[in-house]
């Protein structure tokens, strides 16, 4: 397998940020872009990733994957083509985001964290997503196309299913969600 | 009561136009930003100091004195806009980066000026994936009319704003966590002092000011400083934005009066649910003390709300107060304008351990009180909470609580400790209950997970 490369648009966007930021802090400052967008390329973050994006940058290996492991919206490992994230933080929690959750576990046949065996879904807890007036909220991200996240608000367990039932065919339902 | 009609921020919310660059002009968007260019930064400064503009982000720390802090002498100042907003039951930052883009960029340039900023950036939450679109596009815009860039709007001042996304921290809302984390580190808060105004960004002296608090700027330029401070109460000028969540029958985000009590503002809301009685409302986030059905006839103000001693003071054991040091106790506070309401059927131990095993997972770890004390406190909570609690559980929980409060770098560790200790102390009963009922049955069931959670709730 040949080497992994930064896209030509991480390249560019690199190029359009390096000039924002003063001289000698360019490369740090744009590590969580860079890992954020190379994980959109390649799915996940892992060992060759983490060097890929210390090289290009001129920064330790260490210091990158120092960034990569402290903030949650980096995987370390492959996620399904869907990534649901359902929140049951206390606003959501009061209108039931736990029967949510526990009902996507239960269909999915997955624990936090984990993904179906067909590598569909994703299924994972999140904190509060700023939207604790209309809970149970979920997050739906799919891969490669950045425009799909989307919010579905005041869940039950019948949407759930209609959300479901989507993305068994590979569908988000974008009717349902804002 | 006219004041109930006017908007500074929300006017434009919900109207999926407004967050067009023409249509902002079309309502007298960037006049004042361009005003600005052409204004001395001490009087734009000036106008800030009189409105008793504080900041929207949790503290309530006056805008005008904070700027203030920035040494006159400095050669390079940096912005940054708090767009993190992450404080559990806090939805309205998303609000006007969703609806109303322009109106936070224009504050910004205001600010800019004022400050003598060149370079100004805007620290957005990476879930919220659609709002940094949006922002992104209105940038674009903003740019292609010459509004930021070299020479805005003719003038010789030069303005570069930038989005940097967050990738997934509570933490990184705490401004010197932030600052870490846009310099492209961990999101490890620092100690203070020195205040990022004398030593932030890079080491240069840099104002961390939230969304809402930049939004109201465009207002304040155009109307002057008094004129907002008018609109506003003692030593808090303007209105607020206040998110709603809970057992009411209209959730939302609502900008209101700083006279509004918690009473009015279920009121305003169409009332609890199904008629139910409320037996809790959350202030300002969860981080904040709760307060419980009878301590709602206080505004929700800043000052208020820490000070009417119609709120009982927090204790850490019956009869003892808890003390904030330099001999203040603790009643409550504004925070960031996340109302939580909870209904007369809420399991009271339940809420708080769900808040306390958020602050466990979000601590960063770099002190031993805040990442052992949060963890340990939702270890009991959660056995008080699900069945299993032990005796002296709840003189436990205080007493962690008791140990991380001002024992910590930043103010997570506050932000776990003092709500505990609230619901223990205005909700003691209810813990006792429950630590009484387990001891009485089977002590050895297994331990609990979410699912019984949604049960109980
Ligand atoms: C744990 C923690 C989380 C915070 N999260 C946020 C946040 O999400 N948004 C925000 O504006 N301020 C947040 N703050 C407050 C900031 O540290 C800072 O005071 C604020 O951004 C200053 O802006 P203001 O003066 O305009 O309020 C947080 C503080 C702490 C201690
Ligand atoms: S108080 Fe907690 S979150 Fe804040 S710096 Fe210390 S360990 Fe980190
Ligand atoms: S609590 Fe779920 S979105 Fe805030």
């Amino acid at each position: 397998m040949p080497a992994k490369q930064l896209t030509p648009e991480i390249e560019a966007w690199i190029e359009q940020r390096w000039s924002r930021f003063p001289e000698g802090a360019a490369g740090k400052a744009l590590t969580l872009g860079v890992l954020y967008q190379a994980q959109e390329a390649f799915g996940h973050v892992d060992t060759e990733v983490i060097d890929l994006v210390a090289t290009r940058l001129g920064l330790t290996a260490a210091h990158v994957r120092g960034v990569a492991t402290f903030y949650t919206m980096i995987n370390p490992r492959e996620v399904g083509r869907y990534h649901l994230q359902v929140c049951t933080n206390i606003g959501c929690m009061l209108e039931g985001a736990y029967k949510v959750f526990e009902h996507c576990k239960a269909r999915l046949g997955v624990e936090n964290k984990e993904t179906t065996a067909d590598g569909n879904v994703t299924l994972s807890e999140v904190e509060c997503l700023a939207a604790c007036g209309y809970g149970p909220v979920a997050q739906i991200a799919e891969k490669g196309k950045p425009e799909i996240p989307l919010y579905f608000e005041e869940l039950d367990l019948e949407t759930v299913d209609k959300i479901l039932d989507g993305l068994e065919k590979g569908e988000v339902p974008t009717e349902l969600g804002r | 009561m006219g004041v109930f009609d006017l908007k500074i921020i929300s006017k434009h919310f919900d109207d999926p136009q407004a967050r067009h660059l023409d249509h902002y002009e079309t309502h007298g968007g960037y006049r004042m930003a361009k005003r600005a260019t052409t204004m001395a930064p001490g009087d734009i400064h000036g106008e800030v100091k009189t409105s008793n503009l504080r900041g929207r982000g949790g503290a309530g720390f006056p805008t005008g004195v904070k700027w203030g802090f920035v040494p006159k002498d400095a050669e390079t100042v940096y912005l940054v806009v708090n767009a993190d907003e992450s404080e559990p039951g806090t939805f309205k930052d998303r609000h006007i980066l969703h609806w109303n883009p322009h109106l936070l960029i224009e504050g910004m340039i205001i600010a800019s000026r004022s400050l003598r900023v060149h370079n100004a950036y805007i620290y957005i939450r990476g879930e919220m994936q659609r709002e940094y679109r949006i922002l992104q596009d209105a940038l674009d815009q903003a740019y292609a009319k010459g509004y930021l860039g070299k020479r805005i709007f003719g003038s010789d001042v030069d303005l570069d704003v930038t989005i940097c996304r967050g990738l997934g921290a509570y933490i990184c809302g705490e401004e010197t966590a932030l600052l870490s984390s846009l310099e492209g580190g961990r999101g490890w808060p620092r100690l203070k002092p020195p205040f990022p105004a004398v030593k932030g960004l890079w080491g240069q002296p840099t104002i961390v000011n939230n969304v809402e608090t930049i939004a109201n700027l465009p207002w304040i330029l155009e109307h002057g400083g008094q004129a907002f401070a008018d609109v506003g109460v003692g030593r808090s000028g303007g209105l607020r934005l206040v998110s709603v969540c809970g057992h009411v029958e209209r959730p939302g985000v609502y900008e209101l009066p700083l006279t509004v009590t918690g009473n009015d503002l279920i009121d305003i809301c169409g009332g609890m649910r199904e008629g139910k009685a409320v037996k809790a409302v959350i202030p300002g986030g969860v981080s904040m003390p709760v307060l419980t059905a009878d301590e709602l006839d206080v505004p929700f103000e800043f000052d208020a709300l820490q000070n009417d001693a119609r709120i009982r003071e927090v204790e850490t054991a019956p009869g003892v107060k808890f003390d904030l040091g330099g001999n203040r106790t603790l009643r409550t506070m504004a925070g960031s304008g996340g109302v939580v309401v909870m209904d007369e059927t809420t399991d009271i131990t339940m809420a708080a351990w769900r808040i306390l095993h958020f602050f466990a997972d979000e601590s960063c770890g770099q002190c031993t009180p805040c990442r052992e004390g949060t963890g340990w406190l939702t270890q009991v909570a959660h056995r008080v909470a699900f069945g299993h609690g032990r005796a002296g559980d709840v003189e436990l929980m205080a007493s962690i609580a008791d140990g991380i409060a001002g024992n910590t770098i930043c103010a997570l560790g506050d932000a776990a400790a003092w709500p505990t200790l609230a619901f223990i102390t205005k909700f003691r009963q209810e813990f006792e209950d429950k630590v009484k009922n387990s001891l009485a049955h089977s002590p050895s069931a297994p331990s609990g997970t979410g699912a019984q959670a949604a049960g109980a709730s």
